[in-house]
């Protein structure tokens, strides 16, 4: 939990959940596990306040609470996490994918479920339809039917999980949670501190019997007050659908995998060519319910397996496929490699190992883009050769003696290089020691990652920052485009819907415009770095995880 | 990392001391806020998904706001009591009425009864006070009584509490002013602004002599 962590994690809670839910976050986030009066009293907020931000935190996964260290008899604590909040950032990410594999019904269904936290199905899926429907033409409605059927399918992909029931509160069946290998680095902790993480349950992927019949509703906008009296009438109404207590969660993990085959299939492709990248995604294919979460490398496939599940539309032959398939073994990014002989040839994807090689690309291009290809030549050489003295880095990177000692300081005091020391006496005599450089890229990668946290702060602050300079013109504007929307809805003549338009100034609207290129190009920006924050995680995650 | 904190200059003063070259400028002051970048940043990726993507992050940053799930402190700065106001509060009300968690998944300290403004409990412990100001009142000079007029006036804008207690200390404030109004008709009655004595009723009219009609009549 470091400064830029705790940092971004706070300016994420303000946008997303408000500044009260924000100030409890960070004190948490800075504290620790504290119970509900040491929060009242740090935070000086008032008790409903703090309560009404636990809950929203709580709804949202953010935080867990459990029965006191001291016991059955303290009160129980609340634990903030910075990785659930930083997932926030990646909240479109999610929601796209899900469009371009189950469509517009699977798109809203996880934005649903990213914007309410917990929820049942049956809410979900009437939610969903109400909003497919809005959209659709006039006349037509969706069916609650097909929007099920597209949960059950995310949950048979387990996209969407359950959410753990309640230590203590669950039935007696589920047995204690079961220590999986899913949770990483604590073989060996006691049952009791480590939380169940939900795939310890054995129903976690069980979609319920849920009796839901029905259509979408239309809101109409003449009908706008009575329906929002009958849609709040309908909340207290109890409808049961058979799914009562079942509440779903987005289960991130898994569309974290699906990111890192996306990536490393695209990596094929930019190397290699579209072929090579057809047939590594569909050894990815073959092998992902097979493959565990943390596991190094597929499950060996033979070579006729994967010529027999190719998709038809390539049909290759044969022989061109062994030799696609060695090229990709002898590649040095190392993506695909050989496991045996039997069955034409055992073929794996090293997954950790590719995950390494990526994140060593994108420490490669950073340094190239800071400080120009011939640091970038000089910063390969050192990750290949591991420790070199000044000399031979001179030879070995062919750059004339002064500008190599510029660069490699420069490297060294943005501490993208380190020196190594190898006295030759017990002294450490500077004429009798050995200097090495060198660079390791795990704390390196760590490093980056921690920058990245900081610029996508920086940048979510100057958009804060922006959108204050102008909010005087921006809530002009809104004003204005609220009466333009009223105006015409009441069927208005063209001349008043052009005065009202010139309300606002030409100048005021260059300004506008200027201002929602800023905020547009710092929101990319903010998206762009997350797809570096995902690779340098998943790199420092699968060594974690094998150390 | 050995060498972590000796990849400063010092370090490469002493190499170069041994190497024999000049050692380069050691920098002793911290590093410009925007420093100067010799290399210009690569543009943005641009493209339809990165398009699609970030208007996926605005609607849901914007769906946020809307949600209840937005906590946002009851603002309570009434430089000028607004017109508004009054609707502004229910509409913040229906907000946080509108989310209603399954409390069966939190721990039982955190459920926040969420009361409608209708609510004894809340409107009783208003009530509390007033009455004992009320009957101070009946003892009070009339300019005391405006004075706590005023006071609870202020009180009434400064208290975040829902619409209905508002109303109460309105009925409240009302019955306070009827009783005043009555107790003005009454000293209405015994202190006129007019002088008694100064009225005529007419029967010295004309009896004054109209003798000197120097004195200016006005």
């Amino acid at each position: 939990m470091t400064a830029q962590e705790v940092r971004l994690c706070g300016l994420l809670l303000q946008e997303h959940f408000g500044e009260v839910v924000e100030k409890v976050g960070t004190h948490l986030l800075k504290s620790g596990a504290q119970n509900l009066r040491t929060i009242i009293h740090e935070t000086g907020l008032s008790v409903d306040l703090v309560k009404k931000s636990l809950c929203v935190l709580v709804q949202h996964g953010a935080t867990t609470f459990s029965s006191g260290r001291k016991g059955l008899g303290s009160p129980t604590e609340y634990h903030t996490s910075c990785d659930r909040i930083l997932r926030i950032l990646r909240y479109p990410r999610y929601i796209y994918t899900a469009k371009t594999l189950y469509g517009d019904t699977g798109e809203l269904i996880i934005e649903e479920l990213l914007q309410r936290g917990h929820t049942t199905m049956s809410s979900t899926v009437k939610t969903v339809a109400d909003r497919l429907t809005q959209n659709m033409a006039e006349g037509r409605t969706m069916d609650y039917t097909e929007v099920s059927s597209t949960f059950s399918k995310l949950v048979e992909t387990h996209f969407l999980q359950r959410c753990p029931p309640l230590p203590g509160v669950g039935n007696k069946d589920s047995s204690a949670p079961i220590e999986t290998p899913a949770t990483p680095g604590t073989p060996a902790a006691p049952v009791n501190t480590a939380p169940p993480t939900p795939e310890s349950f054995p129903e976690c992927y069980k979609v319920p019997s849920v009796t839901l019949i029905g259509r979408g509703k239309r809101q109409l906008a003449s009908e706008d007050g009575e329906e929002q009296r009958s849609a709040k009438r309908a909340k207290m109404d109890p409808e049961t659908h058979g799914d009562e207590g079942i509440y779903w969660q987005v289960n991130f993990e898994r569309f974290h995998l699906h990111f890192r085959d996306q990536t490393i299939i695209s990596a094929v492709a930019n190397k290699l060519d579209q072929t090579s990248s057809e047939i590594v995604r569909t050894m990815l294919r073959m092998s992902e319910v097979t493959t565990s979460p943390m596991a190094t490398c597929t499950k060996p496939l033979s070579a006729n397996e994967i010529f027999r599940s190719l998709p038809p539309s390539y049909n290759i032959l044969r022989p061109i496929l062994d030799q696609y398939l060695t090229l990709l073994v002898d590649d040095p990014m190392e993506f695909v490699g050989k496991a045996g002989e039997s069955g034409g040839g055992m073929f794996v994807v090293n997954l950790h190992r590719a995950l390494a090689n990526l994140a060593r690309a994108t420490l490669e291009s950073v340094v190239q883009e800071r400080f120009g290809s011939r640091s970038a030549r000089i910063f390969r050489l050192l990750l290949r050769k591991r420790h070199l003295e000044q000399k031979q880095v001179e030879d070995f990177a062919m750059i004339p003696a002064k500008e190599a000692k510029d660069m490699l300081y420069t490297l060294l005091s943005q501490n993208l290089v380190q020196l190594q020391e190898i006295p030759k006496t017990p002294d450490y005599a500077p004429s009798r020691t050995f200097y090495l450089y060198t660079v390791n890229q795990l704390p390196t990668a760590r490093m980056l990652l921690q920058n990245c946290y900081k610029t996508v702060a920086n940048l979510i602050e100057r958009r804060l920052f922006e959108t204050k300079e102008s909010k005087r013109l921006l809530e002009k504007s809104q004003r204005i485009e609220a009466i333009l929307a009223s105006l015409q809805a009441s069927g208005a003549e063209p001349e008043q819907l052009t005065e009202v338009e010139e309300m606002i100034t030409a100048p005021e609207k260059q300004q506008l415009d200027t201002l929602r290129l800023h905020i547009n190009k710092l929101d990319s920006a903010e998206n762009q770095v997350d797809e570096t924050i995902f690779l340098l995680e998943s790199y420092i995650n699968s060594t974690n995880a094998s150390s | 990392m050995a060498a972590h904190g000796r990849g400063q200059r010092t370090l490469s003063f002493t190499m170069e001391t041994v190497k024999g070259d000049a050692p380069p400028p050691s920098v002793q002051q911290p590093t410009p806020v925007f420093p100067v970048m010799e290399q210009k940043p690569l543009p943005l990726t641009g493209g339809e998904e990165a398009e699609y993507l970030l208007a996926l992050k605005q609607d849901f940053r914007g769906a946020m706001r809307s949600l209840p799930c937005f906590i946002q402190p009851l603002v309570t700065n009434r430089d000028v009591e607004r017109y508004s106001d009054k609707y502004n509060r229910s509409e913040q009300m229906d907000k946080l009425l509108d989310w209603a968690p399954d409390w069966k998944r939190f721990p039982r300290e955190l459920r926040v009864h969420v009361r409608k403004p209708a609510r004894d409990s809340v409107s009783a412990a208003v009530q509390s006070p007033p009455p004992p100001q009320m009957k101070k009142k009946g003892v009070k000079d009339k300019e005391e009584v405006l004075l706590k007029l005023e006071s609870l006036e202020k009180k009434e804008e400064q208290e975040t509490s829902e619409d209905e207690e508002g109303e109460t200390k309105k009925k409240q404030e009302e019955e306070e002013a009827e009783g005043e109004e009555e107790y003005d008709e009454e000293e209405f009655e015994e202190e006129t602004d007019y002088i008694m004595s100064y009225f005529d009723n007419g029967e010295d009219f004309g009896g004054d002599s109209d003798d000197n009609m120097d004195e200016a009549i006005y």
